[in-house]
């Protein structure tokens, strides 16, 4: 009798797991809700088990960089001479586009950033590219906001609790971002398939692209902002596939940006209509991705 | 019998919990960013030799709903599909006691035999499961990297494991 209704309990739980695949597919409110409250919970456990790591691998950079020390300094030393002509040059040309801008009455949409969060988590696993992240809702975070860092575009939230959320990576076999060529502008998508390289799918037939050139996010879509590096073609292949490396180092992420993006409405053509609405004037602190 | 297996359930007192705790401590070592290249593809199924281990050695103490529990934990903190790992899991279990686990309660190195077994079933029927799961075919390498991994971290693992059952049993 008890063996049977061993039996009878393991086939109910393996169906309520079959259950929960399928119809969990769906990625209902309700899943998704109690998804993030449940990581939300184990966030603390999982920073403490991680003390020790942290620690070891804290201290081994300490080293790493007291040994370079003398190195890095001339090196910075000279990139500094280095960024501040360049930076001259660049705010003339920040000027100069402004001022373009405004006479075609371009209008950038917004960026801002939300917050800077530590990488609390990792999936590990070859088949699921996310991580969890410590801020949420609290700070600001909202599904659907890009997280970024300086190289580049990283993933977007798509589960978002208090003081935690879930990005998806961009090397997620899940993973689409409107993208673009950034010396022919031919806007294509980028799509991960879990391994190191990404994918270009929807590469318009007569469109030619060559290994080293740079991809763009093309600002479609609404959750990237235009113009965030997101990586390099690295190989075309003999099927005429095209790899991306991304612009990150996904394998030495710490701190991420979670950046929320706002289109801006279309541009008014009518230069009377403009004047009326008083939109003529030149906006300041527009993009600054 | 029943009252007797009852009895000794409840002897534990909370020590009872251990199991469920380590296999929760393996769970969290699993999803901790390494930063390591290749490492996040290759991560050995440490959660399954808590399972395998505490079904053989302590059934009573893993009861398959907190096997489920547990399964459903790691796909939260994985970010993979909810369901698959409680599935996996309780297949894994199932097997165990349909081969009998007096069976493999004898010596390390036929223990470890039978888990290179389970761990390849394992590895593969998530493979297969994620494929159908995404509605396309993924690569199996890193499947076979992980595999081996995990066979490779059995001893480890149960060593650490055997400590905390002495633990248990004190």
């Amino acid at each position: 009798m008890k063996r049977f209704g061993q039996r009878f309990t393991a086939i109910f739980f393996i169906l309520a797991s079959l259950a929960l695949l399928i119809f969990g597919r769906s990625q209902t409110n309700l899943i998704e809700q109690s998804r993030a409250q449940i990581f939300e919970v184990f966030i603390p456990a999982i920073v403490i088990v991680d003390i020790p790591r942290t620690a070891t691998a804290g201290f081994s950079q300490w080293i790493r960089r007291i040994a370079v020390v003398f190195s890095d300094n001339e090196f910075l030393r000279e990139e500094n001479a280095d960024l501040k002509r360049q930076l001259i040059a660049s705010t003339e040309l920040e000027i100069d586009n402004l001022r373009l801008k405004n006479l075609l009455l371009i209008k950038d949409g917004t960026v801002t950033t939300i917050t800077a969060s530590r990488i609390v988590s990792d999936s590990n696993s070859p088949f699921f590219k996310s991580m969890l992240i410590n801020s949420g809702t609290n700070d600001g975070v909202k599904k659907g906001h890009a997280v970024v860092n300086e190289e580049g575009v990283v993933g977007r939230t798509i589960n978002v609790s208090g003081n935690s959320a879930r990005v998806l990576i961009i090397n997620d076999i899940n993973s689409r971002i409107p993208v673009k060529f950034s010396e022919t502008g031919v806007n294509v998508i980028l799509a991960g398939d879990n391994s190191g390289l990404q994918k270009i799918e929807f590469m318009p037939p007569d469109e030619k692209a060559n290994v080293g050139d740079q991809i763009l996010t093309s600002g479609m879509g609404g959750i990237f902002p235009p113009d965030l590096p997101v990586g390099n073609v690295s190989e075309i292949t003999e099927l005429g596939e095209i790899k991306i490396e991304p612009a990150v180092n996904l394998n030495r992420l710490n701190y991420v940006s979670v950046i929320e993006y706002e289109i801006a409405s279309f541009p008014v053509l009518n230069q009377a209509d403009a004047q009326a609405q008083g939109e003529l004037e030149p906006e300041e602190g527009g993009a600054q991705w | 019998m029943v009252n007797i297996s009852q009895s000794k359930e409840n002897s534990y007192g909370f020590k009872a919990v251990i199991p469920f705790l380590t296999i929760l401590f393996l769970i969290i070592i699993m999803v901790l960013p390494y930063k390591i290249p290749l490492i996040s593809d290759i991560m050995p199924f440490l959660t399954l030799i808590g399972v395998y281990y505490w079904s053989v050695f302590k059934p009573e103490l893993l009861p398959i709903g907190v096997v489920f529990i547990l399964g459903l934990l790691q796909d939260v903190l994985l970010g993979s599909p909810l369901g698959l790992m409680p599935l996996l899991l309780i297949v894994v279990q199932q097997f165990i006691y349909m081969q009998g686990r007096q069976f493999l309660e004898r010596d390390f190195l036929f223990n470890w035999f039978v888990f290179v077994m389970i761990v390849s079933g394992f590895g593969f029927l998530s493979w297969g499961i994620a494929s159908i799961y995404f509605k396309t075919l993924l690569d199996y390498w890193s499947i076979l990297g992980q595999i081996f991994l995990t066979i490779a971290f059995y001893p480890i693992i149960t060593g650490l494991l055997g400590i905390t059952r002495k633990l248990v049993d004190r």
